[in-house]
């Protein structure tokens, strides 16, 4: 079996000297576009085959800033981001005083608490005459302003193609700034993936916040969470972790910076999702020594099972593991049961329900094992990315669930809408923006919920969230009238004969 | 530029004013797409990074009340999704093939290629390349790169580009108007509004085109100089497009200094409006006196509410210059609140603020007068709130989990951007549109009597 870490699929190690990751593309030969059986992506990753092709059709899909950072970095708690963009480029960030403020602070959401970001309002004459004394400003003055912990400098198309010398502002002001400043280069032209926001976020976060472990924190268990866990996800975490002496440290999302500094100190590093977490557990490993493994995530039973005792390894804690499984299973697994014999009697003679969902690839390992647990069969995927960090993972779920067909793309609406009809799965799971796709004869509900979402039945993770999980898909099928209703009433985005012919890489560039 | 030791430094800092916390409107692309959106049947084509949209949608469109991108919106929306190679080598067969692509698989009217920042600082000849599909669909393009202004100016760009590109003169139509000054996601009640205020203009025999949300968008853009006036709804915004109208096809203008909310500023916009359009002011005066008996009698409902539960109070205002003007009005002039603070967000240019002025002070009724603030600065904007005494604040939902703090009883968001409740046709306009703004003020502090 072809390993992950061989040089020729993943660059090995992380380089903290340079200013940026490199892009997923160089880093693990990320792709964006393909549509076959999962088996034989794996065999095209291993053998070097997968490229970055063009389409002569695309859609506005999100880039390294604005798919994930400029909705959520604001929200670390004592930091200030500052935006080196046009004014367009932070507009994602205006939910900023809002985020989190409707989980009660009887879930534990601290009281008080602002959050702070500025944009540098790059000009017509920046363009010109540079705006690199605009961005010494702009951080003097969040420090003036807001007295941060931490200055984010996020880049932007602009800033990059005219040259903007981010790191010789950044060293040149630091010794006069409390707060310490950590450039991102999340330009959204250097890269085809999203996912390299995720990099260069992180290689910002190991270079410049992370310091020297004090002393190790043998409880302390680093998690990455992003946009899509919730609130209580982390509670039920908190709760399992906590049954085994454990304490999570959630970053980044609403964390302190200390927590950031911190990471050096935890036991290990534990994934939510492989894909958001890679760079920063390969990094605290290098420079730290910090274990880590990436799969699987706590999304389901098994998955949930296998998560704590890669914990209870690297903790020392196996035999308290294995006691609160026993425990856990005790409250939860005959309900997983009992939805599970529901599912199974809805169409009757031993068939399943078919599901489709559109994934990010850490969710692609974690969920289709998921579904299966409860007695649903995924017989295809979308997958907003792909790349050679996960092909073992990759070779391991077709082990469990079988063979499949995944179509990457990342927010590709017309590809997506597509394969929905042509696939025709008993229950698509949407993202929320997905076009037209929503609209059909069968069932129909969201993958996940966003943001600080506080209520129990939007919990995926752990044990409760696999009952509430289940229980919601379950829901979801009750009714369909919202979907067929506006399938029959409105218009669809695109013209009959795109779901007449059978390719929805219609608009891939074959020859490149 | 050496380091100097921190002290010198920052004695010969200069000022950058234009640096701010969440400015309340998105860059001149998003305008653009927002424009393009609002217009039926338009497929914007994005020749840009691939973020630019995702941002529209997080950004403008869900901070427009929460509004989804619809079937041309969001992720639908085309894009050439420029990367490193693009800047190097150029991206126009890219958008070549994206704009054959579109063509071929989304229906529209029209199509509007919006490009971005990295086209024009790489120096792409979008025109030229958008020429070639002119014989085969309706087609202009808009040049928005994010550094050259805000929604604002974006929605002016691509009217002053549709103008240039696709309108020919047309005979002039009697009593046909058309409305401008707008601006869809940006304007919270876009939609609500321009519907209340056709069908009032409709009773006056007026045949306003307001061109946005409705299903024949390039109809009404193509018929644009067929009007007899253009009428803007803003002291500054779309002023701009009533002068090129002018220019290119001798229809005079009537600028308005914001959509009228209630009746008394209705009928000041009725009477203007049938002043220039030659409609008997005793036809005018027989509607303002229907429609104002049966909106007062409508107000009589909230009496009890009013005089009991929130009289007379101070409020503040955080909004652009339009709906601030709207909204102040109505309430320190018919229901008797008085404005103690206007913080105007929309950075309206210089020489339209003495207007702006003269609406929120000379233009108000009660003794106390507001004081009038321009500020973009989200952070400023809150510094500049502290320390008053203010119950009601009138604002985006920026303010909202600090009004409490600020010692407002009652926050409520009417200006961009508004997270905090979905927006699809309510509206403060026309005569009614009082009674809309009484109804969700109060409802936000009503209890028993």
């Amino acid at each position: 079996m072809a390993s992950n870490d061989a040089h020729n699929l993943v660059e090995p190690g992380i380089n903290l000297n340079a200013p940026t990751c490199p892009n997923r593309e160089q880093r693990a030969h990320g792709i964006n576009v393909y549509y076959g059986q999962a088996s034989q992506l794996l065999i095209d990753a291993r053998e070097g085959k997968l490229q970055a092709k063009d389409r002569d059709f695309q859609q506005t899909s999100g880039c390294a800033l604005n798919f994930y950072l400029a909705v959520r970095l604001n929200t670390i708690r004592d930091a200030a981001v500052i935006y080196h963009a046009p004014v367009g480029c932070s507009a994602s960030s205006l939910g900023y005083r809002e985020l989190y403020r409707h989980v009660p602070v009887s879930l534990g959401r601290p009281e008080n608490y602002d959050l702070h970001w500025i944009t540098t309002n790059i000009q017509e004459n920046d363009v010109v005459y540079g705006a690199g004394n605009k961005l010494r400003y702009a951080i003097r003055e969040a420090e003036r302003r807001y007295s941060p912990k931490a200055i984010f400098i996020l880049t932007s198309c602009t800033s990059g193609v005219i040259g903007e010398d981010i790191e010789g502002a950044v060293n040149e002001l630091q010794p006069y700034i409390d707060a310490r400043i950590v450039p991102v280069h999340c330009e959204g032209v250097r890269s085809r993936l999203v996912q390299t926001g995720y990099d260069a976020f992180w290689h910002g976060v190991l270079k410049y916040l992370v310091k020297k472990p004090e002393k190790k924190q043998k409880d302390l268990v680093n998690v990455a969470s992003m946009l899509s866990y919730t609130w209580q996800d982390r509670l039920e975490i908190k709760r399992i972790l906590g049954k085994i002496g454990l304490r999570p440290n959630f970053v980044p999302e609403f964390a302190s910076v200390d927590q950031f500094e911190q990471l050096s100190e935890a036991a290990v590093t534990a994934p939510l999702c492989p894909t958001y977490t890679d760079y920063l557990s390969k990094g605290l490993e290098q420079e730290y020594g910090v274990p880590y493994f990436l799969y699987p995530s706590p999304m389901g039973i098994r998955n949930t099972d296998e998560w704590l005792r890669k914990i209870g390894e690297f903790t020392g804690k196996e035999s308290e593991v294995e006691l609160v499984i026993e425990e856990e299973h005790k409250v939860w697994q005959p309900k997983i049961d009992a939805l599970r014999e529901q599912f199974l009697k809805l169409k009757g003679k031993g068939e399943k329900l078919t599901v489709l969902g559109s994934l990010g690839q850490g969710r692609l390992l974690a969920q289709l094992p998921f579904f299966d647990e409860i007695g649903l069969s995924s017989p295809a995927a979308m997958s907003q990315d792909f790349d050679n960090l996960i092909l073992d993972e990759v070779e391991q779920l077709i082990g469990t669930v079988g063979d499949f067909k995944i179509l990457v793309n990342t927010f590709q609406a017309a590809e997506q809408a597509h394969v929905t009809r042509q696939l025709d799965p008993d229950i698509a799971l949407t993202c929320p923006f997905q076009g037209c796709s929503f609209k059909r004869e069968k069932g129909l509900t969201r993958i996940h919920s966003l943001r600080a979402d506080a209520h129990p039945r939007s919990t995926q993770s752990g044990y409760a969230g696999a009952v509430a999980c289940a229980s919601f898909l379950l829901q979801s099928w009750t009714s369909k009238s919202f979907q067929k209703t506006m399938l029959a009433k409105t218009r669809d985005s695109y013209k009959d004969w795109w779901y007449k012919q059978p390719d929805p890489l219609h608009y891939l560039k074959r020859e490149v | 530029m050496t380091s100097n030791n921190s002290e010198a430094s920052v004695i010969s800092e200069p000022k950058y004013p234009e640096v701010m916390e969440a400015p309340r409107y998105s860059c001149a692309l998003g305008g653009a797409i927002s424009t393009a959106l609002g217009i039926f049947g338009t497929v914007p084509i994005l020749h840009s990074g691939a973020g630019c949209g995702q941002a529209h949608l997080n950004g403008q469109a869900y901070g427009c009340g929460e509004n989804a991108g619809g079937p041309q919106g969001g992720t639908s929306t085309p894009c050439s999704c420029l990367v490193e190679e693009h800047v190097i080598f150029g991206g126009e067969n890219k958008l070549r093939n994206l704009i054959q692509s579109s063509i071929e698989l989304m229906d529209g009217d029209l199509y509007a290629v919006i490009s971005g920042c990295v086209p024009a600082l790489t120096g792409d000849d979008v025109e030229s390349v958008v020429k070639e599909f002119k014989e085969k669909a309706n087609i202009i393009s808009i040049k928005t790169a994010g550094f050259i202004g805000n929604s604002y100016k974006g929605y002016e760009l691509f009217f002053l580009s549709t103008i240039d590109q696709l309108l020919k003169p047309l005979p002039v139509k009697k009593g046909r108007i058309n409305i401008f000054g707008v601006v869809p996601y940006q304007h919270l009640f876009w939609k609500g509004d321009l519907k209340v205020l056709k069908g009032t203009l409709q009773r006056l025999g007026i045949e306003a085109n307001i061109i946005l949300r409705e299903f024949n968008g390039l109809a009404n853009l193509l018929e644009i100089p067929a009007a007899e006036l253009n009428v803007v709804l803003s002291p500054w915004n779309g002023h701009e497009i009533a002068k090129s109208l002018q220019e290119k096809f001798g229809t005079s203008y009537l600028t308005f200094p914001g959509v009228p909310v209630g009746p008394k500023q209705t009928s000041n916009f009725l009477l203007q409006l049938a002043g220039r359009l030659n409609i008997p002011e005793e036809k005018v005066q027989e509607i303002i006196e229907e429609e104002e008996r049966i909106a007062y009698r409508f107000i009589e409902y909230l009496g009890d509410v009013h005089i009991l539960g929130l009289p007379h109070p101070y409020f503040a205002v955080v909004a652009d210059s339009g709906t601030a003007i709207g909204v102040t009005q109505f309430l320190a002039n018919e229901m008797g609140y008085l404005p103690e603070t206007v913080i105007i967000t929309d950075n309206p240019p210089q020489e339209a603020r003495a207007e702006i002025i003269h609406q929120l002070s000379v233009n108000i009724e009660s003794i106390f007068k507001p004081d009038i603030i321009f500020e973009s600065d989200s952070h400023k904007i809150r510094l500049k709130l502290r320390d008053r005494s203010f119950l009601v604040l009138l604002a985006s939902s920026l303010e909202k989990f600090i009004a409490a703090d600020l010692g407002a009883t009652v926050h409520l968001s009417v200006s961009f951007p508004s997270f905090d409740r979905l927006i699809l046709e309510r509206s403060y306009a026309g005569f009614g549109g009082g009674l809309n703004l009484m109804e969700d003020i109060l409802s936000k502090t009503v209890a028993p009597l």
